[in-house]
């Protein structure tokens, strides 16, 4: 082992080697998936509009390092838990790059957020302040995504109406932001709520 | 024989007949002084701006209103800008100029080129600047150790050529044929660093993968960034002090060989066990809990290796500065590489997945174990690049204990309260907040050990200013204060 070369070559191939058996076979065999169906009987449903470009305020917040969006069901109680109906599959990511799989839950899984919270402003207020709809949770609130302005004439039908305790004072309003928007949209359009028929769920696993 | 090698060297006049060690050392140390102590100062910056960024992750995770009104620094981008800076700021600042300049004192000869190796490392500053600027201004990549956004990735890349040149070039021109263990883990890390980037950047940004596989290379990554580049730096150093500041040749060297090959191997595929379960084709998972598995052979190497050159000369290890880093970090090493392996155990993932306990194994790693081997090394290299003693010693010993024990705080809190978060939130149906006040006990101590690893990284700053600025004394000035160290036991094979 004296020579550079040597040291070169020999680790070029186990480095390649396990390049190529842990990432090049999967994806040539599995990673070349297409959508099944169309237009609303589409799997997965496609994320459109508004809550695309709130998909980029997801990256840019990085969300990601606090929240997954994999459904388990194969171990754990991510289905008692409501946070989903199946396991999540690599079909349900076809159409996403980048994939927020996530590695942390400091908060729930949000693979079906928009199934389990359908209300914009149940999402809005979460945003604004988390110990409004969550007390007690860690969540850091987003209040730089709403503009806090003052009422001049009548107030904005699209102010947040704040609960007793953390209301502005007299005169201004909470206003969401175009990015508030985009991102509660992407909330909503969350939802991995359809069938795909070899993706393990209670009842299948049961039978096992 | 002899008469031939006689006959050689007398046509081919070589570097070692000339003048004592010590000047030839003087000589290497001199041609390299300015590159290499441009590495240690961003190294010891970037620890500075990491330990800070650490300190407002941990508050924040408590207390999710502090700062919360600057947008910027959001825990979602506080966080991977913590770990960007520990890793491509600290750790590879300060690993490279460890291995820079064991990689010219082991080839016994000045390389030159030491403008390729300044140049490199403003660039390599820069391109962290950049990333870092990037994650705070949003554009960061959902994927560990990646976030820096695309464009930073062309200037860390050409960067990280530079340094690497300099350090292949370095070992070309080396006066010894025969190579030690630390050459080769140095190479190691510079050949697999430009690899596996290649592999990650081209895989996921330039021809992207479908869907999940995206963070499959991720996670493959990720394992290896640790496992084949970090590691491998922090090898060398400890491969290099142990005989060199301790005086003792390390027990079982011939046992080098299989522990580097067998590290390689199984390393390059132990960052995939951490897909289990999720929505991933299951074998790739089972390939990286196999393959964490196979860590504990050269697990089991290494630490007879540094276990017994330390034991064998106990009584130094204190006395030392440089060799009590390096404990604390063989130490750190054992029980992270335990835990990494224990925790691909598929019972273990059950309760550790998505928790904590990933991220203080991972701590632990980077900073108990390569962290404090780098700074041992920086405490070995400094007096000599610099021909001056430490100023104050025990202001180095202060440290040594304040970061020993942050470090040691982090770790437990993340790690035992992530297996609780987890435990409960993987098996039960317990309400996620009543599960997350359960373990602020736990955040609340990572918040102290945080505070603590950050006044000893600040002893550290003031030490490395310190001795920067201070005058030479005049004993300093009319003689050498370095005495010889000990040659290292080289493999003839």
């Amino acid at each position: 082992m004296n020579r550079g070369p040597f040291i070169f070559i020999g680790v070029l191939i186990i480095v390649s080697l396990s390049w190529a058996v842990t990432l090049v076979k999967p994806i040539q065999e599995g990673g070349n998936l297409s959508p099944i169906g169309k237009g609303a009987d589409r799997v997965p449903t496609l994320v459109e509009g508004l809550a695309l470009r709130g998909r980029e305020v997801y990256q840019e917040q990085g969300c990601v390092n606090c929240h997954t969006q994999q459904t388990i069901a194969v171990t754990g109680t991510d289905i008692e838990r409501g946070w989903g109906d199946r396991q999540s599959m690599p079909l349900d990511y076809i159409d996403q790059s980048p994939v927020f799989t996530g590695y942390n839950r400091v908060g729930p899984d949000l693979a079906n957020v928009g199934t389990r919270r359908t209300e914009a402003g149940w999402h809005y207020l979460h945003f604004y302040n988390p110990e409004i709809t969550s007390p007690g949770s860690n969540m850091p609130p987003f209040a730089f995504l709403f503009e806090k302005r003052k009422i001049v004439g009548e107030a904005s039908n699209r102010a947040l109406d704040l609960p007793e305790g953390f209301r502005v004072e007299e005169g201004y309003e909470i206003v969401p932001s175009a990015d508030a928007d985009a991102l509660v949209a992407y909330m909503l359009a969350l939802s991995q709520a359809y069938e795909i028929e070899e993706a393990p769920t209670p009842e299948k696993l049961a039978y096992k | 024989m002899n008469l031939i090698c006689n006959l050689f060297s007398s046509i081919f006049p070589s570097l070692e007949g000339d003048g004592s060690q010590r000047e030839r050392e003087q000589t290497i140390d001199s041609s390299m002084r300015f590159a290499v102590l441009g590495l240690i100062k961003g190294s010891v910056f970037w620890l500075l701006v990491a330990s800070l960024l650490g300190l407002i992750v941990s508050v924040k995770l408590h207390s999710p209103t502090y700062l919360a009104e600057y947008g910027w620094l959001t825990y979602g981008k506080a966080y991977p800008a913590f770990w960007n800076a520990l890793v491509y700021g600290w750790l590879f600042n300060a690993g490279l100029a460890c291995v820079a300049w064991i990689i010219a004192r082991l080839g016994g000869r000045p390389s030159g080129n030491s403008a390729v190796l300044a140049i490199s490392t403003g660039a390599w500053n820069l391109a962290v600047i950049i990333g870092l600027f990037g994650i705070f201004k949003g554009d960061q990549n959902p994927y560990r150790m990646l976030e820096f956004p695309t464009y930073a990735a062309p200037f860390l890349f050409a960067a990280f050529i530079g340094l690497g040149i300099w350090i292949l070039l370095a070992f070309k021109a080396r006066a010894y044929r025969s190579s030690f263990a630390s050459q080769w883990y140095a190479l190691a890390g510079v050949f697999c660093f430009v690899w596996i980037y290649t592999v990650a950047q081209v895989m996921i940004f330039c021809m992207p993968a479908q869907g999940v596989f995206q963070s499959v290379i991720a996670a493959w990554f990720g394992g290896n960034l640790l496992g084949l580049v970090v590691a491998p730096f922090a090898f060398a150093t400890i491969y290099y002090l142990i005989p060199k500041a301790l005086g003792q040749h390390i027990v079982g060297y011939r046992q080098s060989g299989i522990a580097f090959w067998s590290w390689i191997l199984f390393s390059s595929a132990a960052g995939l066990a951490s897909l289990v379960n999720g929505p991933f084709p299951a074998w790739i998972a089972s390939v990286g809990v196999v393959a964490s598995f196979g860590l504990f052979l050269p697990l089991s190497v290494f630490t007879m290796q540094f276990l017994s050159s330390l034991f064998s000369s106990f009584s130094k290890i204190w006395d030392t500065l440089s060799v009590r880093y390096v404990f604390y970090a063989v130490v750190a090493f054992i029980v992270a590489t335990v835990l990494t392996i224990l925790g691909a155990l598929r019972e273990v993932q059950e309760m550790t997945q998505f928790s904590q306990y990933n991220d203080g194994v991972r701590y632990l790693f980077l900073v108990g174990f390569a962290g404090m081997a780098f700074t041992g090394m920086v405490y070995y290299i400094l007096p000599r690049l610099l021909n001056k003693e430490l100023p104050n010693p025990s202001l180095a010993d202060l440290q040594f204990w304040v970061q020993g024990l942050g470090i040691f705080l982090v770790t437990v809190s993340l790690v035992y309260g992530g297996w609780a978060h987890g435990a409960l939130l993987n098996g039960s149906d317990a309400d996620t907040i009543a599960i997350l006040k359960s373990t602020d006990t736990y955040l609340f101590l990572t918040t102290i050990g945080s505070v603590m690893f950050a006044i000893g990284n600040f002893a550290y700053a003031v030490s490395f200013v310190w001795i920067l600025l201070s005058p030479r004394t005049e004993k300093e000035q009319s003689a050498d204060l370095i005495e010889p160290a000990p040659e290292l036991e080289y493999t003839h094979s």
